[in-house]
């Protein structure tokens, strides 16, 4: 990339080569937030954050590279800066945001590896769908149980009947914790094999994730309503 | 130029009384008060008025005759003499509509202006005289006159500001905040959020490292913020809040219920003058409930005296249901941080507040932390009750060696210290968060959540949409903040529309919109065609706030006073100058009275006292000509000074160490730069 302040070629780095001016990154909106389609090969969310595109990762280690570069790069840094630098901090942060917010959730990060992987798994970024090619489905007699959870949940909640929502609640727990294991034992296997693995784990997470959200929210509606517990 | 004075004081002290490395600005623009900080020889402090008060009483008077008073005489005096020209807690007005019921429909003595032609999407206050005013003009004079005071106390223009706002502002208030600033003529570096502010404010102070929540209850606004505070980088979890509900709906619970009790509820709704005094004396009530267990205050009303009678058992049971409303904003902000009540390790044996679905075991991402303290911040949290509900609801008493009414200044002072360039902080870093999710609304005025709330700012995100209507040339989108499903319970913030997209079948034409949120937490909207690959013209409106076309006639309209600013603006600084000038002439006589002779010494007393004089008057240009009379008085001292002074400062050096460098450019070039600086300064 040419530098916005020497005029010289400043490299690929956050910092001009030459002159130590802040670049923008060269790619999504504003120069910033590489989808993956979108971004240049070797400039995902992994290696935004100088690491391995894999799942496992060594969260504190990220977190510590997640804030160092933010110390350097924060709009903060740039208050009074040339307004080409502070659009530059600007983007170059929003980057390392967007990076550290997928990087520190396993099913986010997960997520994206599937799709950077090919996987086409909706709910995502919309833009993905069209280029993707692989798909997996879930088996209808997994969806049979999800929607009967789903009742049981429902009847249980109407009735008020705590105990048993608090049971279910640690049942569907478990299966998505076991689910989340899953993932974390396919999917670097990078196969399709394997993938295929993830992604099936991944999306019947997901169901149980919902489950979880409506208990959720089936709990904030009773707080709005003022109830003090 | 008495300048000399100033020149010969010893290194590293500072010529003013101020040791500030940058002359940033933090302000606490507050409901009921607002407060200015700076950072002074590395700590913040907040700066006094002339009668030493740090507190700024939010309250503007629109006098009939066009002036403006803004602080304590407008509260004590003129806010029941003109209830309807004196505007208090605008806060609440800020980025609302005039049809918005949290603003305009409660118990108030304001009158709102009929919506005009352009900026009819506001509110506006009718003070009389045919004149209306926004919340963000209002807001101005309450920034003009704070930043007046620090302009004196520093003594040369600011370097910039940052403003504070409740970390549960949504787009259209922070966008009105910002306005606000920019009218006052402010350099606003930096909105940021009143509990973060706080908590930098603590984490700083204290050393304090861990998770802590700050729980800000102000006048009219409800923060919760969970914060790690951790190597200098303060990071927000989640935040929370309501950002109508604070102390003056305490004032307005009790005025209801005295209204009641009188059976006045009817007539109020008439009488702004009746509203002002009932709110006052509730909130005198309330105050005094604070400390003591029974209060009676007498209220002076129209048809005759009231008593009005209170144990602060009834008062609570008053404004109980309230402050129960912290509640659920508390835990899901406690939720969305993943903090384990349970896990704290100080609380007692006494199960946390918590449901026991909540307590089961951790979700697989389930990632907790234990909260290490409760930072309160607002007036409001001086209250007992207060206290009590936030110590039931984090299971544990929250600290108490903080002053909630200026913490938040005094971080805000920090921040502006770190982004106008000082390095007194180290590497001090804020990462703040959205408050609430924004989106767009979709076929069926459902929401579209495209950045969800929480999310580490600055952020951005791209979503696509598709057109749903065979040869659909437009979209017509609807930005929207806020955590409900549909549209329509969210609140609008702009609306916007892309037009010249080629006619196609539905669902070929792709709409890339793309948000961003940057450090302020001010939303950015921009979207483009992917398809055709052509950028269709936007045009952004925000809902209930300025254009910059306003923004900039409201500049103009002020320049219309300008004259007269200008006037106050030019006396403004020879009094500073005066009063510098002044101080250095009384250090340089205390430090080196040897070099005094008595002609010099009767000179310079008399041109102190011909300045002190001219200082107490309205002319600058009479102040300018004492300031060079003492000048002229004190030149043949000021110059005995300095060279004894510079004899001393060649005297102080290592000969040889002289030497030995006298051969290298450098060294020579700083000596002869000094001279000559010298040399400039003696006349």
């Amino acid at each position: 990339m040419i530098c916005w302040s020497c005029e010289k070629e400043g490299g690929k780095g956050p910092f001009c080569a030459a002159c130590k001016a802040i670049l923008p990154p060269d790619t999504g909106p504003l120069g910033a937030g590489p989808g993956p389609q979108g971004s240049a090969p070797g400039t995902d969310r992994f290696a935004v954050l100088g690491l391995p595109r894999k799942f496992e990762v060594d969260l504190a280690a990220a977190e510590a590279a997640y804030k160092d570069l933010s110390r350097q790069l924060h709009p903060d840094r740039f208050a009074k800066a040339d307004p080409r630098a502070r659009k530059a901090a600007l983007a170059r942060t929003v980057e390392i945001n967007d990076a550290w917010r997928t990087v520190k959730d396993p099913v986010r990060r997960a997520e994206y590896l599937l799709e950077l992987a090919g996987y086409a798994l909706g709910g995502g970024e919309k833009s993905a769908e069209m280029s993707k090619t692989r798909k997996v489905s879930a088996p209808p007699t997994f969806l049979v149980e999800i929607l009967e959870l789903r009742d049981e949940l429902a009847a249980a909640q109407k009735a008020g009947d705590a105990v048993k929502v608090a049971f279910m609640t640690e049942d569907v727990r478990g299966r998505a914790a076991e689910a989340m294991k899953t993932i974390g034992t396919s999917i670097d296997g990078a196969t399709p094999e394997s993938f295929d693995v993830a992604a099936r784990a991944l999306m019947s997470l997901r169901y149980y994730q919902r489950f979880l959200d409506e208990v959720s929210a089936h709990e904030e509606r009773a707080l709005s309503g003022g109830d003090r517990g | 130029m008495a300048e000399a004075f100033l020149q010969i004081s010893e290194p590293g002290a500072s010529p003013t009384k101020r040791a500030c490395q940058t002359r940033a600005i933090g302000i606490d623009l507050g409901t009921t008060n607002s407060l200015v900080a700076i950072v002074d020889g590395g700590r913040p402090v907040c700066l006094r008025d002339d009668r030493d008060q740090a507190i700024l009483p939010s309250v503007v008077h629109y006098a009939a005759d066009g002036t403006i008073v803004v602080g304590a005489e407008a509260h004590d005096r003129l806010a029941v003499e003109f209830p309807r020209s004196t505007i208090a807690s605008v806060k609440r007005f800020m980025g609302r509509g005039p049809g918005d019921a949290e603003a305009t429909r409660k118990l108030t003595p304001y009158q709102f202006a009929p919506p005009a032609g352009d900026g009819g999407n506001v509110v506006r206050f009718d003070v009389g005289a045919g004149r209306a005013v926004t919340p963000m003009e209002v807001s101005a004079e309450i920034l003009k006159a704070l930043k007046a005071r620090a302009e004196a106390e520093l003594g040369a223009p600011l370097d910039g500001a940052v403003i504070t706002v409740p970390a549960y502002f949504d787009d259209g208030q922070r966008q009105a905040t910002r306005d606000a600033g920019r009218l006052a003529g402010l350099e606003v570096l930096r909105l940021i959020n009143e509990p973060t502010a706080a908590a930098i404010a603590y984490g700083l102070d204290k050393q304090a490292e861990g998770t802590f929540a700050v729980f800000d209850l102000g006048g009219g606004t409800f923060d919760i913020s969970i914060l790690k505070l951790e190597d200098g980088v303060f990071e927000v979890k989640a935040t929370g809040g309501d950002s109508a509900l604070g102390g003056d709906d305490f004032d307005r619970a009790i005025a209801g219920a005295l209204l009641e009790k009188w059976n006045l509820t009817d007539v109020a709704a008439g009488d702004a003058r009746l509203v002002r005094r009932v709110l006052d004396a509730a909130r005198a009530i309330k105050e005094k409930l604070t400390v003591e267990a029974a209060a009676t205050i007498e209220i002076v009303l129209p048809d005759g005296n009231r008593t009005a009678q209170l144990t602060r058992t009834e008062m609570e049971l008053l404004i109980e249901p309230v402050l129960m409303r912290c509640t659920a904003p508390v835990r899901r902000a406690l939720k969305d941080a993943a903090i384990d009540l349970a896990r704290n390790p100080q609380a007692g044996s006494e199960p946390p507040a918590m449901g026991s679905v909540e307590r089961s075991p951790p979700a697989p991402d389930a990632n907790s932390a234990a909260l290490s303290g409760v930072i309160l911040v607002g007036g409001a949290t001086r209250m007992p009750l207060v206290r009590q509900f936030v110590e039931k609801l984090f299971g544990r008493p929250p600290l108490g060696d903080i002053d909630p009414d200026e913490v938040v200044a005094l971080g805000a002072a920090v921040q502006a210290d770190v982004l106008a360039g000082g390095t007194g902080q180290g590497d001090m870093l804020l990462l703040d968060v959205v408050p609430l999710s924004l989106g767009l609304e979709t076929m069926g005025g459902v929401v579209e959540k495209i950045i969800h709330r929480n999310t580490t700012v600055p952020c951005g995100a791209t979503q696509t949409f598709t057109t749903f209507a065979d040869k659909q040339t437009g979209f017509d989108l609807k930005v929207v903040q806020g955590e409900r499903e549909l549209a329509d319970q969210c609140r609008s913030l702009a609306q916007f529309t892309l037009k010249g997209i080629p006619p196609m079948a539905a669902g070929m034409a792709r709409l890339e919109v793309t948000f961003m949120v940057d450090a302020d937490g001010i939303l950015r909207v921009s979207a483009r065609e992917e398809t055709t690959g052509q950028e269709a013209k936007i045009e952004v409106k925000p809902s209930y706030g300025l254009t910059d076309e306003e923004v900039e006639r409201m500049l103009l309209d002020s320049f219309a006073h300008a004259e007269e600013d200008v006037q106050i603006r030019l006396l403004t600084e020879q009094q500073v100058e005066a009063d510098r000038i002044a101080a250095a002439a009384r250090t340089a006589m205390a430090d080196s009275p040897e070099l005094l002779t008595p002609e010099d010494r009767t000179a310079i007393d008399a041109a102190l006292t011909a300045l002190a004089t001219a200082r107490g008057g309205k002319d600058h240009h009479a102040i300018r000509a004492a300031v060079e009379a003492l000048d002229q008085a004190s030149k043949e001292f000021a110059a005995r000074r300095m060279n004894v002074a510079f004899d001393r400062g060649l005297r102080g050096k290592d000969v040889a160490a002289v030497e030995a460098k006298a051969d290298e450019t450098a060294p020579k070039r700083d000596l002869a730069s000094r001279a000559g600086g010298h040399s400039g300064h003696s006349h």
